[in-house]
């Protein structure tokens, strides 16, 4: 009886709630790609020793050991870069959307993918002012939007933005790394 | 037969109006729920569970390599198409068949009561439960034998949803069906 309780205590702690999309993908293009009117996807297919470089600079590899970009053009100069990054908790996966720049620094993040569960306290953290944290940061800089959040809002909500502080940093190190 | 749902006391007859109305309801999120994740066409159900192709890829190469194409905004945003592995297909037929056999079995009860052939009575019986057993038989014949079985999947779908419409209709016709001169 107790393996039973104890079972259907850690089923419960540990179910993940549906996927909600926050914001849809044809929206982050155009606020992240503003301008361009070509789109190209550049898949970069990881060799085992990319993949330990990746691993080593950003704590993170890719699922598959695949890397996208999506390069915004217009009259063939490109315009942005845009990346689709997906940050697992044990609340379930959030994804963010990271907007470069033509100088490579970021544009814009846009957080697109929740739980059920973790929307409330995402939506607490954007309502904070989150992803204004990232706007024009440099790749190589380190995202500190939870840290800037810290004591504005609810623990949960500060963990959400740690969580796309994450995914903006594995961004920032998968553009450094394979796209520049 | 001594149980008649026609005859039977009002509170039974609540009893299975209510149990029909609330499988019914999940029918219908059971439905919509298939319809985000797998679809209902067969190319869409094989794509769910057709082994995933990265199973069969080798390991990671040993130089980089880049391949770039043309994407539309649309193209952007298209979805990921949602693959059941192996391991979860496991975990679903472990979940889903003693449930879906329940089900089974809570219908064949109500259909037990029905005023209908004794023929009819267990043609629908097997149906209730063949129902279910072709919807995974389908996801594993897809899974381990060929995509072209994924129709397996759909049939099988398809003869649950049936297979409950017969069943509370007749119930619900037979149970409340206004009588002549029937007592209250």
């Amino acid at each position: 009886m107790k393996t039973l309780i104890l079972g259907a205590a850690a089923a419960a702690l540990l179910h993940i709630t549906p996927t909600v999309t926050l914001m849809e993908r044809s929206e982050v293009v155009s606020r992240l790609l503003e301008g361009a009117d070509r789109f190209t996807a550049r898949e970069i297919h990881l060799s085992s020793a990319d993949e330990r470089r990746l691993h080593d600079a950003a704590g993170w590899t890719p699922p598959d050991d695949v890397l996208t970009f999506y390069i915004g053009k217009r009259a063939d100069r490109v315009e942005g870069v845009l990346v689709f990054m997906r940050v697992d908790s044990p609340h379930g996966p959030m994804e963010v959307a990271v907007g470069f720049d033509k100088a490579g620094a970021i544009r814009g993040v846009e957080v697109t993918k929740a739980t059920v569960e973790t929307k409330p306290w995402i939506l607490e953290a954007l309502r904070a002012g989150l992803t204004d944290h990232y706007r024009g940061l440099a790749v190589d800089a380190g995202p500190g939007a939870a840290g800037a959040l810290k004591g504005k809002v609810g623990t949960m909500a500060e963990y959400m933005a740690e969580l796309a502080d994450r995914g903006v940093a594995h961004a920032g190190a998968a553009y450094r790394l394979f796209y520049r | 037969m001594l149980y008649d749902l026609r005859r039977s006391d009002a509170q039974v007859r609540w009893l299975v109006t209510l149990l029909l109305g609330t499988l019914g309801v999940a029918y219908v999120f059971g439905a919509w729920m298939v319809g985000m994740y797998a679809g209902f066409t067969s190319r869409s159900v094989a794509a769910t569970y057709v082994e995933p192709a990265t199973m069969n890829m080798p390991m990671p190469a040993e130089t980089t390599t880049v391949v770039e194409h043309d994407v539309t905004p649309v193209e952007m945003g298209h979805e990921e198409q949602h693959q059941v592995d192996r391991a979860l297909l496991i975990q679903d037929t472990h979940v889903h068949v003693p449930m879906y056999g329940v089900i089974a079995t809570i219908l064949s009860i109500v259909a037990l009561g029905l005023a209908i052939p004794r023929w009819l009575g267990f043609a629908l019986i097997t149906l209730l439960f063949a129902a279910p057993w072709l919807d995974f038989m389908g996801m594993w014949l897809t899974k381990l034998a060929s995509p072209h079985f994924a129709v397996v999947t759909l049939i099988g779908g398809w003869a649950m949803g049936l297979g409950y419409m017969i069943v509370a209709a007749l119930a619900f016709w037979q149970m409340w069906r206004p009588e002549r001169g029937a007592r209250k």
